[in-house]
């Protein structure tokens, strides 16, 4: 009796102390779980904090005259004329309109004009020329800042150091002060950011080029490498005899995940751009040189994905007289599929914050005007994260994590795209 | 406008192709009732018919008419301009190009230019007839062919494994292709450089003559300091990694909800994908100073570049690469293991590490080969935090530079490009090439003695 | 049917060669690269032209890619951060390629710490006996060659403060590193008679002791991100940093620029030559390409005007040093003319 009571006592005892070992384990898986999410919500913040403000912009408004006898003194309103007048003696008018102070005092002029961004000439001529009957007529005028203006007013600039190490002099600061008092200096959300390309003027460089760029290339990258990768990896994995030549080119794919990136640059570079004489700097040949970078992950992942599914799926299916390529592709294509897109994702999210290969190809430049087509010069995000990070101008540090924030989002449309698809196909045996 | 008319009739040519073989076969099938064929594998194979003649033939004549038309015109300026000299002929010809699309410059003839558009025209408007022409007559020649009697699987199972054929030898030329690329500049380079100073020395300092009077400082290329630092870096990023990627995908797939996992799931994967620059920045300005403070509370004087302000940044980095691909091994064990399990009186954690890690460890094995890859591939985080000083040390706290920024700064530097001692670059690759590829076998082997079969 | 696939798929690819371009093509190095898209967007904004495309490939790289050959699929100036060398222009000459040279002014090589900290005054003979690899024995002239052994400023040299020695600058791949270290260290290296003696009686020893730098941790490769250099010395002040003039002039609320043998950092001492470290920056033309790709003629003299590199021009106020007046001029008119380099 007691013999019996001790040994029931005895599993009573370890099944407990395997129920605490269940418990402790569950709580360490879910203590990973949380330091990664922890992890990724710090470098989120971190990306927010710093780039949120990069979406802002400050404008002045002073009034302009479109004087007509600088923009087209023979009444003509003809573009080729208004193309070729001289905006900037417009601006300056309207600045001394604004500032008489300023009038033979050269020093003085310059400063004022240090308040306003480089390209403000520019937007009058863009304003006139989409609206010829401005001309004339004086209106008041939103102008975009300088960037130190700009950097100014979200106090990034420490204006207690002495006035040689500082970007604003004390004449500016005080012009400064005057216009704010004045309330005409406003604090705006910077949609020209999305709608241009680069400039090397931080208040005006837009997002938009690159991000094109990007999805262009990426379209290309995802259309070849996610075929490509998965038929490879079903014929390499079901139909291919299993020999020497077969397994010296397994190890070699998986190897090739480890090959740096810059490796598979040379070798576009080689094929595609020397051999093939396809065009530089394009989406094309930037898709094509990605491709070759994420087809070894999405092979890798699609067979791992094929291996894992049980050999009674394809035993059944034959069974039932199905051909062998009826159920493969039937039956356990779709059970792999989830772990096929898995693979896909992390290629493409890697395909998406590449530089390296791209550098290569020329397609880490600067680059104004924004791609409409595969065929157009282009530059993709990270090189323009990486060409921003690198910029002496101070204005650039913000429009970098602005530049981020707006890959990462894009990144996570992507890649919910992807989960979708996962979700859809799914199964569990 | 050419090619996107072309296009959408292609396109509508094509799915009319689609329904109506299935159609015609449908109709065939109720006469006679012997076959029970599936419909599908008629309107592909009618389908592919209409489409890939005619897409053959697009590219086949834009690229033999543009060569062809590019002769032409090539042709008619030597016979007219070429007196002037040696100017480029490709430039001549991209002048004319620019004219004809309205970017004049005052160089082109203009007898040249209109010639050159009017044979673009022609070629285009053959392209467009001829192609919409072959897709008609593909479609008529199919639809007439379609009956039961014909094996449409058939024909389209050996258009599959074609395709397949195809896509394995694009993998396989890649691999191909990136070996031997590498194999013949490293060569180059040890026509230079000794192998033996290469593979045993222990000083990396590739320094090249920049400019022509300058006598080189000669430099040195062993390579052992590099190949320690990767190890080094490598070895501290998968100890953070493996730990919190396994441990992370045993939740998702065993204990979490399915909401939780199609949640979180996601989440970890933006890891993979936030830009190198910003982990680069974090590692370099949070991590780095951070550990530079806490070494000095306890009397340590560390550099703010070390490999272990590198290393854990990357480790993090490449989480989902292991709990996401983990995960989906994982979740693809079959259920009657589990169930199995449970029915003996094992308690999940039992399950998870006696049943279920055993029959998932190819694909786990495969997922840290694929990480510790990435690892090793990473520049941006090491360049910017953990220095490119080639220092043979253990120490992790010490700056140590890694192999691939060893070839991405060889490869971008100012030196000039072609100078044997830049392909030390690629001499690296190979090297790193074979010693993962061993490490590859090593872990195959691994799997397949610690693998448990089931079924 | 295989073969018919893997010929399509490479009639394919050829489809898309047949291509014109209209767009002037920069490559070249990562210092030019910020001045010269300045000048690109103005001059896209100014003439109604596309705006070149201008990519950031290194000096090295940008060199290969010109020298390539002629035609479209290559492009029509490098940038570069050095003077091109022998080699290269044999090699461009052998590809048909007539090249012409124009110097665009000079970049400022600066050494700078943390405003906390107080403002170093280096001279050359210190930042040798601080980063060179072998310093003479106790740091006196005539010692014995020894591996430096300093590992305060004060062992170097008295005056300075008594603070590790921890330099973050440019790897040795960069123009950065070999200008700094012919005009800084090499510099020190000659106010010892003896080892400057050197030089006459072996070249190559001579240089190998005047330019090679410590590698025991003391001089730190911190890549070329000089944004992050600044970053990195805002945060620890004991470190200095060596890289080009413009991150110092826009970051001169954070960090302070080194006098160098009694002179400081600013934008006139560079100019005048009073401040010894700085060196020249360049863009080499094909001349095939003018007035074929177009737009080339017109960039480049809006390159060389004085409102761009002149010593009021906009590129001055980005950090570019303008170089004397007879210089300019004559780079102007090699621009205009398309003077071609035949010999170095």
């Amino acid at each position: 009796m007691n013999r019996i009571l001790s040994k029931s006592q005895n599993i009573e005892n370890s099944t407990n102390k395997r129920h605490r070992k269940e418990k402790r384990f569950k709580s360490l898986c879910l203590g990973a779980v949380i330091v990664a999410i922890l992890f990724l919500i710090i470098l989120l913040s971190s990306l927010a904090y710093k780039g949120l403000s990069g979406f802002t912009k400050t404008t002045i408004q002073i009034p302009i005259y479109f004087n007509e006898e600088i923009i087209d003194p023979e009444n003509t309103r003809d573009i080729a004329v208004i193309n070729k007048a001289s905006f900037r003696k417009i601006f300056k008018q309207s600045l001394l309109q604004k500032f008489p102070e300023a009038k033979d005092n050269r020093k003085m002029y310059r400063n004022i004009s240090k308040i306003f961004s480089r390209g403000s000439t520019y937007l009058l001529k863009k304003m006139v020329l989409d609206d010829i009957s401005l001309i004339g007529k004086t209106i008041n005028v939103d102008l975009i800042s300088s960037s130190t203006i700009d950097q100014l007013r979200k106090n990034n600039i420490n204006i207690k150091v002495p006035e040689s190490d500082r970007p604003v002099s004390d004449a500016t600061l005080k012009i400064y002060d005057q216009l704010n008092t004045e309330g005409v200096i406003k604090k705006r959300l910077n949609f020209s950011f999305f709608k241009y390309g680069d400039s090397r003027n931080p208040e005006e460089a837009g997002i938009l080029g690159a991000l094109l760029g990007s999805m262009f290339t990426l379209i290309i990258t995802l259309l070849l490498s996610f075929p490509i990768g998965v038929l490879t990896a079903i014929y390499l994995e079901e139909f291919a005899p299993k020999n020497k030549f077969t397994y010296f080119i397994e190890i070699n794919i998986n190897n090739l995940a480890a090959v740096p990136s810059i490796v598979f640059g040379l070798l576009g570079l080689a094929i595609f751009l020397n051999f093939f004489g396809l065009p530089r700097s394009v989406p094309l040949t930037g898709g094509l040189v990605l491709t070759l970078m994420t087809l070894p992950t999405v092979i890798i992942s699609s067979r791992a994905s094929l291996k894992a599914v049980p050999p009674t799926i394809r035993e059944a299916a034959l069974g039932l007289g199905a051909s062998k390529l009826q159920a493969v592709f039937n039956h356990v294509v779709p059970s792999a599929a989830p772990g096929m897109f898995t693979g896909t994702i992390i290629g493409m999210a890697r395909a998406l914050g590449e530089t390296a290969p791209l550098l290569l190809m020329g397609m880490v430049a600067f680059i104004v005007e924004v791609p409409t087509s595969i065929f157009d010069p282009a530059t993709v995000l990270p090189a323009q994260i990486y060409l921003w990070a690198d910029s002496p101008e101070r204005g650039f540090v913000e429009k970098t994590s602005a530049a981020i924030i707006v890959l990462v989002l894009f990144l996570i449309i992507m890649n919910s795209l992807a989960i979708w698809l996962r979700r859809k196909f799914e199964v569990r045996w | 406008m050419n090619t996107t008319l072309l296009t959408i009739l292609i396109i509508s040519l094509s799915i009319f192709a689609f329904y109506y073989a299935v159609y015609k076969i449908k109709s065939a099938q109720s006469l006679n009732t012997k076959h029970r064929p599936l419909h599908s594998y008629y309107g592909w194979y009618c389908l592919f018919w209409t489409i890939f003649p005619a897409l053959l033939f697009f590219c086949l004549w834009t690229f033999c008419s543009s060569i062809w038309i590019d002769k032409t015109i090539i042709n008619i300026i030597t016979l007219s301009i070429n007196e002037e000299g040696a100017t480029n002929i490709s430039l001549q010809l991209n002048a004319i190009k620019n004219a004809a699309n309205g970017i004049l410059t005052d160089q082109v003839p203009k007898e040249i230019l209109s010639n050159y558009i009017s044979l673009n025209q022609k070629s285009e408007f053959i392209r467009f007839i001829a192609t919409l022409g072959i897709a008609i007559i593909g479609l008529f020649f199919l639809i007439r062919k379609i009956n039961p009697d014909l094996r449409a699987r058939n024909k389209i199972e050996s258009i599959l494994m074609v395709l397949m054929f195809i896509a394995s030898f694009i993998a396989i030329i890649v691999t191909l292709g990136i070996v031997l690329s590498l194999l013949f500049e490293t060569l180059k380079f040890f026509s230079d450089v000794s192998p033996f100073e290469f593979f045993f020395g222990t000083t990396w300092s590739p320094q090249i003559a920049l400019r022509e009077d300058q006598v080189a400082a000669s430099g040195s290329f062993g390579a052992i300091p590099v190949f320690t630092g990767t190890l080094l870096i490598t070895i501290i990023a998968m100890c953070v990694a493996i730990p919190i990627g396994l441990l992370a995908a045993i939740y998702l797939a065993e204990y979490a909800s399915q909401r939780t996992r199609t949640i979180v799931k996601p989440l970890l994967e933006i890891l993979a994908g936030i830009p190198t620059v910003v982990y680069g920045f974090f590692a370099a300005l949070t991590v780095g100073p951070f550990i530079r403070n806490i070494g000095e509370t306890f009397g340590l004087s560390i550099a703010s570049e070390s490999a272990l302000a590198a290393g854990l940044v990357m480790g993090i980095m490449i989480i989902p690469f292991i709990s996401s691909l983990s995960d989906d091994v994982i979740s693809a064990v079959p259920n009657s293991l589990r169930e199995g399990s449970y029915g003996l009186g094992a308690t999940k954690y039992e399950t998870i590490i006696l049943v279920i890690f055993p029959a998932a460890l190819p694909g786990i094995i495969g997922s840290i080969l694929l990480a510790t890859s990435r690892a090793i591939g990473e520049t941006m985080i090491v360049v910017m935090a953990a220095g490119l000083t080639a220092k043979l040390t253990a120490n992790p706290l010490e700056s140590v530079t890694t192999v691939t920024v060893q070839i991405v700064t060889l490869l971008i530097g100012d030196h000039e490009f072609d100078s044997s001692k830049t392909m030390a670059a690629f001499a690296l690759g190979l090297t790193l090439f074979i010693i993962t590829l061993i490490l590859n076998v090593i872990a195959l082997k691994v799997v397949l003695k610690y693998r448990e079969k089931y079924e | 049917m295989k073969k018919l696939i893997i010929l399509c798929a490479i009639v394919f690819m050829f489809s898309f060669t047949s291509h014109a371009r209209n767009q002037i093509s920069v490559v070249g190095s990562s210092t030019v690269y910020p001045f010269s898209t300045v000048v690109a967007e103005n001059f896209g904004r100014d003439t109604g032209m596309k705006t070149p495309k201008i990519e950031s490939t290194g000096s090295g790289g940008g060199m290969k890619l010109f020298c390539a050959g002629l035609g479209v699929n290559h492009p029509d100036i490098t940038n570069s951060s050095r003077r091109i060398k022998k080699s290269e222009l044999e090699k461009c000459s052998k590809a048909g390629i007539e090249v012409v040279e124009i110097k665009v002014g000079y970049d400022g090589i600066v050494i700078a710490n943390s405003k906390k900290s107080e403002k170093f005054n280096l001279s050359k003979r210190d930042i040798f006996l601080a980063l060179a690899k072998d310093v003479p024995e106790g740091n006196a002239e005539g010692g014995k060659l020894i591996p430096n052994p300093n590992k305060t400023w004060k062992e170097v040299n008295s005056n300075l403060p008594d603070i590790k020695i921890e330099v973050l600058g440019p790897p040795p791949t960069s123009g950065t590193r070999d200008a700094f270290n012919e005009l800084a260290i090499e510099g020190g290296c000659k106010t010892f008679p003896n080892l400057k003696a050197i030089k006459k009686e072996d070249k190559k020893k001579y240089k190998a002791i005047c330019r090679a730098v410590r590698e025991d941790g003391v001089y730190i490769e911190a890549g070329e991100n000089d944004n992050l250099i600044v970053q990195k010395l805002a945060e620890n002040k004991n470190a200095l940093g060596v890289f080009g003039f413009s991150f110092l002039a826009e970051n001169e609320d954070k960090i302070q620029g080194s006098n160098i043998d009694g002179n400081e950092p600013t934008f006139e001492n560079i100019a005048s030559k009073a401040y010894p470290v700085s060196r020249p920056l360049y863009f080499y033309i094909k001349n095939a390409h003018v007035d074929v790709i177009p737009g080339i003629r017109e960039f480049v003299e809006a390159y060389t005007s004085d409102d761009a590199f002149g010593p009021d021009g906009y590129l001055s106020e980005r950090g570019l040093i303008p170089m004397p007046d007879e210089e300019r001029e004559f780079f102007r008119k090699s621009g205009q003319e398309m003077i071609i380099l035949d010999k170095l």
